[in-house]
C-alpha cells in the first residue's frame, strides 16, 4: 500500500516536471530548426492550459515552415490573452507586412482610436479599473455631501464626476472585449486565395478576392458558409476557408 | 555453281505465295487467275472455283534472274500457275486460299474477292476492251477514233457523297474519268477546278491514279478517281459547286490508207486533246437546329472526350496539366478549344494543342490533344470545374454534351517558400504592396520564460457577474447615505443658511450700530459696522474666516465680475471702520459711514454673487 502511494507520488512528480519540460523540449526543437515537432508540441501544450506565450510560440513556429496565415491567427490569439505582448505585437505586424492584401483600416480616425485604447488592457484589468473608480466616485460623493468646508466639498465633488466618467469609459472598453471575446466573430483567412461570393452558394457571383492571413469579421454563418466583412466588403465565403481567432 | 547460290539465297529468303486477280471482271469475259511463288514448288492445290468456270490452265511457268550489283549478286526467282477463269453469275466473289509445297511444307496464298459486272448491254454495238482493240480491223478503229470525241465513251462525273447535308458536315466530291474504246494517254495539268466557295476544302491524299473496271448505264468502263475532296459547308442554303474542265490527251490512230500490212502492224498514233467538262452540283444545306448548348464547340460529326490530370496533389509553383483528348470524326479542324475557367491563384498559360488528323473518304477523323497548363502560386484545396464540350452529332441530329469531370486539386505550400523564409533574409518576391518595405529582419525569437501555470487560474474569467461589483458599493454608498442624511443635512444646511441669512445678520449688527450711533457710543459702534461688514462678507462669498482679509475679497468679487467702484466702495468702508475704530476721527462721522454700508450691503445684495 505504502509502495503504491509513493508510486503514484513519483508518478505525479514525474507528470509535472515532464509538463514543465515540454515546453523546454518544444524551445529545443525550435532552436534545433524542428518547427514542426516544436508546433506539435505548444499545440499540445496549449490544449492543456492556453497560455500567451505559447500561442507566441506557436506562432514563431508556423511562421517559420512559412504558415503564414497560422502564425497571424496564433499571434492575434497570444494579444488576446496579453494585450501588451510587445513580441507578439511586432512579430503580428511583422507576418501581416508579408500577407498579400493591403486592408489598412478604413474606420473613422476616433473608432479605430478608441479600438486600440480598448487593446491596450485585457478585459480583466478594464474591469478592475472600471469598479475602482466606480468606488472612488462613490467616495468623493459621500465626502461631498458630508464636507462642512467648502474645499472637501469642491475637491470631492470634482473627483466623484471625473472618476465616474472613467469609470463608465473603462466599463464600456472591458464590455467592448467581453462582447468580442464571447462572440469570437473575428477571424483569419487560412486559405491562399478565396473569392467571396454574393450568396451563399457555389454558383454566387464572385465579389472580390481575399488572401490568406487577412483578418476578417463574421457577420453571420449560415450552413458551410459565412458572410464576412473585409474593410467596406461584404460577402460569402466558405467557413472551412477561415479559422476564428 | 549457280544453282548452288540460288538454294542458298532461296533458304535465306522468305517463302512468299501470292494469288493475284483483277478487282473487277465483266460477266462473260475470261480473266486470268495466277499464283506466284518465289521458290521452287510443287503440288498445287487450288481452290474450288465454284462461282467462275475454268477455261484453262493452269500453265506453269518460272522465270529465275540474276543481277550483280555493287558486286553483290542478288538473285530472284518465280514459279507462276495461271488459270483462265470465266464468269458467270453477278455479284461479288471470294476465291478461297491455294497451296502449294515448298521444301515438303504446305505454303498457302491469300484469298481473292473479285467483283463481277454485269456484261454490256446488248444495244451497245462497241464492245472492244483494251486487250483486243489493238487487234481491231480498219473499220472498227475508224469506228473507234470518231467515236473517241463521243461523251459516251469519255467522260467525267461530278459525284457527291450526299447532296443534302446539314451545316458543317462532311461531303466528298470526287471527279471520276470513264472512259471505254478510248486510249487515254495522260492527263494535262489544264485542270480547272471550282472555287468550291461556301466550303472548307479537305483534300484527299491522291496517290497514283488507278484505272478499276465500273458498270454504269449498262455499260462497263474503266473509271480513274482525278480529284477527290472533303468539303464542309459553312452557311446553309442552296450552295452550288460550278462545272469543272479537265483536259485528257488521247492516242487516236491516224486515219490512212493501208499500204502494206506493216502499217497497221506498226500503226501510226497521234495524240489529241481533248477537254472534258464535269457538270455542276447543287448542296442543299440545312441550317444547325437551334437551342445550341453555351459550350457548343462549333463541332459537327462524332466524338469523344478523354480527359486527364497530371496530378491532384502539388506544391505551390508546380505546374499541374490538364490534358482534353477530343477524337472522332466530322469538322475536326473548325473544333474550338474549350476553355478551362482556372480559379484565382493559378497561373495559367495557353494551352497546347497537338492536332493529329487524317483525311478519309468519310471526312477528318483523328485526335486533337489539348494540353492546359497552369501554376497555383499559393497553397489551399482548389476546385477545377467542370469542362464543357459541345458538339451536333450527326447521326442522331442532336446536340450532345461530353463533360470532364471536376477536379479537386490540393496545393501544399511548396519546398522554396518556407526555406526561404528560414534561410535567407525575407525578400517577398510575390507581394505587390510597397507600403512596407522590411528588408534583413527576421521576426522575434520565442519567448523561453515558462508561462506561470498557476496565474490563470485565479483569474477570473467568467464576468456575468461583474455588475455586483457595481452594485455592492452603490448599496453601501446608499446605506452610508441613508445612515448619515441628518449629517448631510447639516452640513448642507450649514453652507446654504450662511448664505441666505447674511443679510439678516447684516441688519442684526446694524441695527446694534444704529442703536450705538443714537447713544453716541462710537466705540460699540465702529465694532458693530466693522463685524457687519466683514460677516457679510464672509457669509455672502463663502470666504472660510481665516481667509478673511481685504486682498481676498477684492479678488473673489473681482472673480464675480462685481464693478470697480463697487468693490472700491467696499474697500472704503471696510479701511474706514477699521481706522476709525482705532483712531476715530472727525473726517467721518458715523452717520455717514452707518449710510455707507448700508448702502454697499443693499448694493451687493442686488448683485447676483
Amino acid at each position: 500500500m505504502r509502495r503504491f502511494i509513493i508510486c503514484n507520488l513519483l508518478l505525479v512528480i514525474c507528470h509535472l516536471t515532464f509538463a514543465q519540460s515540454d515546453f523546454d523540449i518544444a524551445n529545443t526543437a525550435y532552436a534545433e530548426g524542428k518547427y514542426e515537432e516544436a508546433a506539435t508540441l505548444y499545440q499540445s501544450l496549449i490544449d492543456e492550459q492556453p497560455d500567451a506565450v505559447l500561442y507566441y510560440n506557436l506562432g514563431n513556429a508556423r511562421y517559420k515552415q512559412g504558415e503564414l496565415a497560422q502564425a497571424i491567427l496564433n499571434y492575434e490569439r497570444a494579444l488576446r490573452l496579453k494585450p501588451n505582448y510587445k513580441d507578439a505585437k511586432y512579430n503580428l505586424v511583422f507576418a501581416q507586412s508579408r500577407i498579400t492584401d493591403n486592408i489598412a483600416e478604413q474606420d473613422f480616425f476616433l473608432l479605430a482610436w478608441t479600438r486600440a485604447v480598448r487593446n491596450c488592457l485585457s478585459e480583466h484589468t478594464w474591469w478592475v479599473l472600471s469598479i475602482s473608480l466606480f468606488i472612488l466616485a462613490l467616495i468623493g460623493l459621500l465626502l461631498f455631501l458630508l464636507g462642512r468646508e467648502t474645499w472637501i466639498r469642491k475637491t470631492a465633488f470634482h473627483t466623484a464626476w471625473i472618476a465616474l466618467l472613467f469609470s463608465l469609459i473603462a466599463g464600456l472598453n472591458a464590455g467592448s472585449l467581453h462582447q468580442r471575446d464571447t462572440l469570437r466573430n473575428e477571424a483569419i483567412i487560412t486559405q491562399g486565395i478565396v473569392n467571396a461570393k454574393s450568396s451563399p452558394d457555389r454558383s454566387g457571383t464572385d465579389l472580390f478576392t481575399i488572401h490568406e492571413g487577412t483578418k476578417v469579421t463574421i457577420r453571420e454563418t449560415l450552413g458551410e458558409w459565412s458572410n464576412v466583412r473585409v474593410g467596406s466588403n461584404e460577402g460569402w465565403i466558405r467557413s472551412s476557408c477561415l479559422e476564428r481567432i | 555453281m549457280g544453282f548452288i547460290g540460288i538454294a542458298l539465297s532461296a533458304l535465306a529468303d522468305e517463302v512468299v505465295f501470292r494469288a493475284n486477280a483483277p478487282k473487277q471482271v465483266i460477266a462473260g469475259r475470261p480473266f486470268q487467275l495466277s499464283y506466284t511463288v518465289n521458290q521452287r514448288s510443287r503440288d498445287l492445290r487450288a481452290p474450288e472455283f465454284t462461282d467462275f468456270d475454268v477455261l484453262s490452265g493452269p500453265y506453269t511457268s518460272t522465270s529465275s534472274s540474276t543481277s550483280f550489283v555493287n558486286g553483290k549478286r542478288s538473285s530472284s526467282f518465280e514459279q507462276t500457275y495461271t488459270y483462265t477463269l470465266m464468269a458467270t453469275k453477278e455479284g461479288t466473289f471470294t476465291i478461297g486460299p491455294a497451296t502449294v509445297k515448298v521444301d515438303g511444307e504446305n505454303i498457302q496464298s491469300n484469298g481473292v474477292r473479285i467483283q463481277v459486272l454485269p456484261a454490256d448491254q446488248p444495244q451497245q454495238t462497241q464492245q472492244p476492251t483494251q486487250s483486243t482493240r489493238n487487234n481491231q480491223n480498219n473499220q472498227s478503229t475508224q469506228s473507234a477514233s470518231s467515236q473517241a470525241a463521243s461523251s459516251e465513251n469519255l467522260f467525267v462525273r461530278t459525284i457527291a457523297s450526299k447532296t443534302r447535308v446539314h451545316e458543317q458536315e462532311a461531303l466528298m466530291i470526287t471527279y471520276k474519268l470513264y472512259f471505254a474504246n478510248v486510249d487515254v494517254a495522260q492527263l494535262t495539268n489544264n485542270t480547272k477546278l471550282p472555287e468550291f466557295t461556301g466550303f472548307l476544302k479537305q483534300d484527299l491524299e491522291q496517290g497514283e491514279i488507278q484505272t478499276e473496271l465500273e458498270h454504269y448505264n449498262g455499260r462497263n468502263y474503266q473509271t480513274a478517281v482525278l480529284y477527290r475532296t472533303i468539303l464542309y459547308p459553312q452557311h446553309s442554303g442552296d450552295i452550288k459547286i460550278d462545272p469543272a474542265n479537265f483536259e485528257a490527251v488521247l492516242r487516236v490512230q491516224v486515219q490512212q490508207r493501208a499500204r502494206s500490212i506493216f502499217d497497221d502492224f506498226f500503226g501510226s498514233y497521234t495524240n489529241v486533246t481533248k477537254m472534258l467538262t464535269a457538270p455542276g452540283v447543287t448542296i442543299h444545306v440545312s441550317p444547325l437546329p437551334t437551342g445550341k448548348p453555351a459550350g457548343f464547340s462549333g463541332g459537327v460529326g462524332h466524338f469523344t472526350l478523354t480527359p486527364s490530370i497530371s496530378q491532384t496533389e502539388i506544391q505551390a509553383n508546380e505546374a499541374v496539366t490538364i490534358k482534353l483528348d477530343i477524337s472522332g470524326s466530322g469538322n475536326m479542324k473548325l473544333l474550338k478549344t474549350p476553355a478551362i475557367d482556372w480559379p484565382e491563384g493559378f497561373e495559367p498559360y495557353d494551352p497546347k494543342v497537338t492536332n493529329n488528323f487524317k483525311t478519309t473518304t468519310s471526312g477528318v477523323s483523328g485526335t486533337k490533344s489539348i494540353e492546359y497548363l497552369a501554376i497555383p502560386r499559393s497553397a489551399g484545396e482548389y476546385t477545377i470545374p467542370a469542362v464543357n464540350f459541345s458538339y451536333f452529332d450527326i447521326d442522331s441530329k442532336a446536340y450532345k454534351t461530353l463533360s470532364t469531370p471536376e477536379y479537386t486539386i490540393r496545393v501544399k505550400r511548396g519546398a522554396g517558400e518556407s526555406s526561404a523564409i528560414s534561410d535567407q533574409p525575407s525578400v517577398v518576391s510575390y507581394t505587390q504592396k510597397e507600403d512596407i518595405k522590411q528588408l534583413g529582419s527576421d521576426i522575434r525569437y520565442i519567448d523561453t520564460k515558462a508561462p506561470k501555470t498557476t496565474n490563470q487560474k485565479s483569474q477570473i474569467t467568467n464576468y456575468n457577474l461583474i455588475w455586483l461589483w457595481y452594485v455592492i458599493p452603490l448599496i453601501i454608498a446608499i446605506v452610508l447615505l441613508i445612515v448619515l442624511r441628518k449629517q448631510i443635512q447639516e452640513a448642507s444646511d450649514l453652507t446654504r443658511m450662511k448664505y441666505k441669512r447674511a443679510n439678516k445678520v447684516a441688519q442684526k449688527r446694524l441695527k446694534a450700530a444704529s442703536a450705538a450711533l443714537k447713544a453716541n457710543d462710537s466705540n460699540t459702534f465702529y465694532a458693530a459696522i466693522e463685524s457687519a461688514a466683514w460677516t457679510y462678507l464672509s457669509d455672502r462669498l463663502s470666504i472660510p474666516t481665516a481667509d478673511l482679509n481685504k486682498e481676498n475679497i477684492a479678488s473673489i468679487l473681482r472673480q464675480k465680475g462685481v464693478s470697480e467702484a463697487l468693490i472700491k466702495e467696499v474697500m472704503d468702508v471696510l479701511s474706514t471702520a477699521e481706522f476709525a475704530r482705532y483712531a476715530p476721527t472727525t473726517d467721518h462721522t458715523m452717520d455717514d459711514l452707518y449710510t455707507a454700508t448700508t448702502n454697499l450691503i443693499n448694493n451687493l445684495e442686488d448683485q447676483k454673487i
